[in-house]
């Protein structure tokens, strides 16, 4: 490697930490602003123009606050936790290509850290890894509502986990690929999401699932919970707790439009010196529309109750990915023989999707079984 | 190849740099006034009586992670099959339906005997009246403990000592 292959690592590598941090900051504001929409307020207006800068002040203002850290922790584990919680967050977004390659010095730079040939695995092994923070968080703090909180979380994540790498293994027979690359490339003609649409809506509920956010924030139900796993943690290390859990709903994100949304294609009329342009901002566009909708989802459902949590997880969500990827096994190897009934599969998985999205709003709104009737005979 | 893996070094550095770097930073900067109160773990203000230190907790989270390494296990078994499906073509996927099928017995066995349920909060309509029994007769018991009226003398007598 010369100089300036080292010169473009490390430049690319730079420029995908301050982006992702930029981002973190602007999805920030985002939300609140449109959650602010949804409960008809303003929202943060002080710092900068319409408060786009609030984000920025809240992290200034958390890193010169006290930290204190409890009597009962275990110190060296408590302090590692927040770091365990952002590496992982950085590292998964590492495999994502967020445009098209483009030529610098005469050498082809993709726009993508690393091209791994294990890529899909790769992001499922980091957002493992962010379980540890969440446990060791919990564990080290000595104390009981973190305690609960990160053992709630825990199985939680794991449960969903199943479901998820279920969606992504359906994905992968698709295209064929662990490479993100290859994955993208796949999509030229059409998008992953209409052949595969039931690992997709798979996929988005466990994705959610997984970075503990609303409807599925279990681990900090502050009416049960007060703040889950890092209710010990002030100052900077609760921020960097903050930081990493929405790095990884902005990762989640750009996983979904990479394997599903086309990763970075799009219509785009100009050649030569702006060409590069072109597919980084569809690809900002398409993880800023899939950010929004978990926002409206955040703003529209009520947090669910976590026995129906486990329960849909463990009895929907399980089945039915194991039983799309048998039908997309189907799908691909089938029409050599049976190529008319092509339709029908597609057919079959649409309303099996559909029932799937059903049954969890059922779960979600179904009004809770009365308690058992014994108690109006006592309470005299 | 191990070179693809450089940019994700130089990342983790990166990452690893900025987080230590702003504890430190942070720790520099920051005031630092403990004292007992404010260090004591949060419990709404009280004294912490339970902690958790060889606490034990519901079965079901243990069960959860048993059942979480079975069925990761097996989609783990799914990838590199995912991979090279195509080449094997409708053998392999029969295959794949034979050992997903194996799994899916497994899996109804644990249904039926009611690994899945998380909380009694479902209960089945036969199951009712029994849990109706069981209620009522943790009620009534602690009734008669509880229900003597209260010792107006003990009282006040506490609040002239305090």
């Amino acid at each position: 490697m010369t100089g300036i292959d080292w010169v473009l690592l490390v430049g690319r590598v730079i420029l995908v930490f301050v982006a992702l941090l930029i981002s973190v900051l602007l999805y920030i504001w985002m939300e609140r602003k449109v959650i602010a929409d949804f409960q008809t307020r303003t929202g943060p207006m002080r710092a900068g123009p319409r408060g786009v800068l609030v984000t920025f002040a809240d992290g200034l203002k958390l890193f010169f606050k006290e930290s204190i850290s409890p009597t009962n922790a275990d110190r060296p584990v408590y302090l590692l936790a927040p770091i365990i919680a952002t590496i992982p967050a950085f590292l998964a977004f590492s495999v994502i290509p967020f445009g098209a390659p483009v030529v610098i010095f005469g050498r082809t730079v993709p726009l993508q850290l690393a091209d791994l040939n294990i890529g899909v695995l790769w992001v499922l092994a980091m957002t493992s890894i962010g379980v540890y923070a969440v446990v060791l968080a919990g564990w080290s703090s000595g104390s009981n509502y973190p305690l609960l909180g990160a053992v709630r979380s825990t199985a939680q994540m794991v449960s969903y986990e199943v479901a998820m790498s279920l969606a992504l293994v359906a994905v992968i027979m698709f295209s064929g690929h662990l490479k993100m690359s290859e994955i993208v490339a796949q999509q030229d003609k059409v998008w992953n999401v209409i052949p595969q649409f039931p690992a997709f809506v798979v996929y988005l509920i466990c994705a959610l699932a997984e970075v503990n956010r609303p409807p599925f924030d279990l681990a900090e139900a502050e009416s049960e919970l007060v703040a889950g796993f890092h209710t010990e943690y002030s100052g900077i290390r609760f921020a960097l707790f903050y930081l990493g859990e929405y790095v990884n709903t902005v990762t989640v994100s750009a996983i979904a439009v990479t394997l599903f949304l086309g990763g970075w294609r799009g219509w785009w009329p100009f050649h030569g010196a702006a060409a590069w342009l072109g597919p980084v901002l569809w690809f900002v566009l398409k993880v800023t529309a899939v950010i929004y909708v978990y926002i409206l989802v955040r703003g529209t459902l009520p947090r669910m109750r976590y026995d129906r949590l486990m329960n849909f997880g463990w009895k929907y969500l399980i089945p039915f990915g194991l039983f799309w990827v048998l039908a997309t096994g189907a799908i691909v190897v089938l029409p050599d023989r049976y190529g008319h009934r092509r339709g029908a599969f597609m057919a079959v998985g649409i309303i099996v999707a559909v029932w799937l999205v059903m049954s969890l709003v059922k779960q979600l709104l179904e009004s809770p079984r009365p308690a058992p009737a014994s108690r109006e005979g006592l309470a005299t | 190849m191990l070179i693809d893996y450089l940019p994700i070094v130089v990342m983790a550095v990166l990452a690893g740099v900025f987080a230590v770097g702003s504890l430190m930073a942070s720790s520099m900067l920051r005031p630092n006034r403990p004292n007992p109160v404010k260090l004591s773990a949060y419990e709404c203000g009280n004294d912490p009586v339970r902690l958790p230190s060889g606490e034990r907790f519901s079965v079901k989270f243990y069960l959860v992670a048993m059942l979480f390494i079975i069925f990761d296990i097996e989609t783990i078994f799914l990838f590199p099959w995912a991979v090279s499906f195509r080449s094997l073509g409708l053998f392999g996927l029969v295959e794949m339906a034979v050992f997903i099928g194996l799994v899916f017995v497994a899996y109804v066995y644990i249904w039926r005997k009611g690994g899945f349920d998380w909380s009694a909060g479902e209960i089945a309509p036969n199951e009712a009246d029994e849990v109706v029994e069981r209620e009522r007769a943790l009620f009534t018991r602690s009734e008669q403990e509880v229900a003597k009226p209260p010792d107006v003398n003990e009282w006040q007598g506490a609040g002239r000592a305090g």
